[in-house]
């Protein structure tokens, strides 16, 4: 055996095992090449995992970013707030365009109806009166209506009897809650004698009206003006006359004669609503 | 006409008096405790029998730890009182005679009913002992959360100023 030869025999020896394995990492090597070049292959690998970090990306935005964006939101909201404004108030506008053109248009049929069919009857008002035709008639377009009438006894706020034009929240209720806030402000005052009169709130008035053993409430919808007050307070002396004083003191009475003749309460709502149902203030 | 009563709900903070009123109206309980502010005023019929009911116009005033202070427009023309305390905590009953003593005086004639509540939180025997050595009379011993005997207190009252 010549050098040459032991050299090589030497190198199998040692060398074999290693090829073998280099041989195995070059083909797997190529195989990965192989699939990062081609784009299908790559796809079919990576998409999935993708498609899951995703998923799971989604998820977690409530919690994680939900935060973040509310912060940067009030944050951007504080520093820009004419911005905002700007950019909310074409749709605000457009809003208040569309309600003012409504109530337009009602006033406008309103007006087209006192200057046609009453026009003389305003005229000659205006004669004897000496107030102007333009005051009469916007006097006569502000209407208010009885919406609502509790007869309420005093003190522990328990309900007599109620008229209603619409369905509310229950009455026995509203009855307390107007004594309670009655009771409360004539109580903080301290005022002796003195009766809460009126609680508004927006389009409405609750015009309070207090006698002895009982108050009316009387929820006002629209315009109340002191006309409108003085008419309302006719119609609750009215009822309250007619009816009440005759009736009342023996009806609710707590010392337990049962030979006073009691009123139902049926019969106590028929006399509000025969009183206020249609009545014009 | 159904009978209409009203009924004031009174005591200390914390004593669980809406608790009280919930369970009997809505038979509900949330343990979120929110303070009451002002009075609170809810309805509830109860029947005794076919076409025999009264209305309940229960009133929640708010939570006192002076008496005296509860404003006396709240309270006329009551039927009935329910003065509440919290059997856990002996502050909200510690000067429970004079309490009472103070409502009798605003309202010497009216049913007053004592009512210990949160007795789901103690051993009801022991808390007897308690209000024997404190000279603590109750009418009823309720809860709230579990609704324990808080019907009955209501009907009770309800039967009494029929």
């Amino acid at each position: 055996m010549v050098e040459k030869d032991k050299v090589e025999l030497l190198r199998d020896i040692l060398f074999t095992d290693d090829r073998v394995f280099v041989q195995k990492i070059a083909d797997r090597i190529g195989v990965i090449e192989q699939t990062i070049e081609e784009k299908d292959k790559l796809s079919e690998k990576v998409d999935p995992i993708i498609s899951k970090q995703l998923d799971d990306f989604v998820e977690e935005i409530p919690t994680k970013l939900g935060p973040a964006i509310t912060a940067t939101l009030k944050e951007e909201i504080r520093k820009n707030k004419e911005e905002i404004v700007d950019a909310l108030y074409p749709i605000l506008g457009k809003m208040i365009k569309k309600y003012i053109a409504q109530e337009i248009k009602m006033l406008s049929n309103k007006i087209s109806k006192q200057l046609s069919a009453k026009r003389w009857n305003i005229k000659f008002k205006s004669w004897f009166s000496g107030v102007k035709e333009e005051e009469i008639i916007i006097s006569n377009l502000s209407v208010s209506t009885i919406e609502q009438v509790l007869l309420i006894e005093r003190g522990s706020g328990i309900l007599a009897a109620s008229y209603s034009k619409t369905k509310t929240i229950d009455e026995d209720m509203i009855s307390g809650m107007l004594t309670a806030i009655k009771g409360f402000v004539e109580d903080a005052f301290g005022q002796k004698n003195q009766n809460l009169e009126l609680i508004e709130y927006e389009l409405y008035n609750i015009h309070l009206q207090s006698f002895v053993s009982y108050y009316v409430a009387v929820v006002i919808s629209g315009n109340y003006s002191l006309e409108a007050k003085d008419k309302v307070q006719d119609l609750i002396f009215d009822f309250y006359d007619d009816f009440m004083g005759k009736n009342l003191d023996s009806l609710f009475s707590s010392d337990g004669n049962e030979k006073k003749e009691k009123v139902s309460r049926a019969s106590l709502e028929k006399q509000l609503n025969k009183k206020f149902e249609n009545a014009i203030i | 006409m159904q009978l209409s009563k009203k009924i004031v709900v009174l005591g200390h903070f914390g004593v669980g008096k809406t608790s009280l009123i919930r369970r009997f109206v809505e038979n509900s309980f949330s343990d979120n405790y929110k303070v009451s502010i002002g009075v609170h005023i809810t309805k509830k019929v109860v029947e005794f029998e076919v076409e025999d009911t009264m209305s309940l116009i229960l009133w929640d005033l708010e939570g006192t730890d002076e008496i005296k202070t509860i404003r006396d427009a709240y309270l006329l023309g009551t039927h009935g009182v329910v003065f509440v305390f919290d059997v856990t905590r002996p502050s909200t009953f510690q000067s429970l005679n004079t309490d009472l003593e103070i409502i009798k005086s605003k309202l010497p004639t009216t049913p007053l009913f004592v009512v210990g509540n949160k007795v789901d939180l103690v051993v009801v025997s022991e808390l007897e002992t308690l209000f024997k050595e404190n000279n603590i009379k109750t009418n009823f011993l309720t809860s709230a959360k579990t609704g324990d005997t808080v019907n009955d207190m209501f009907f009770e009252l309800a039967k009494l100023i029929k």
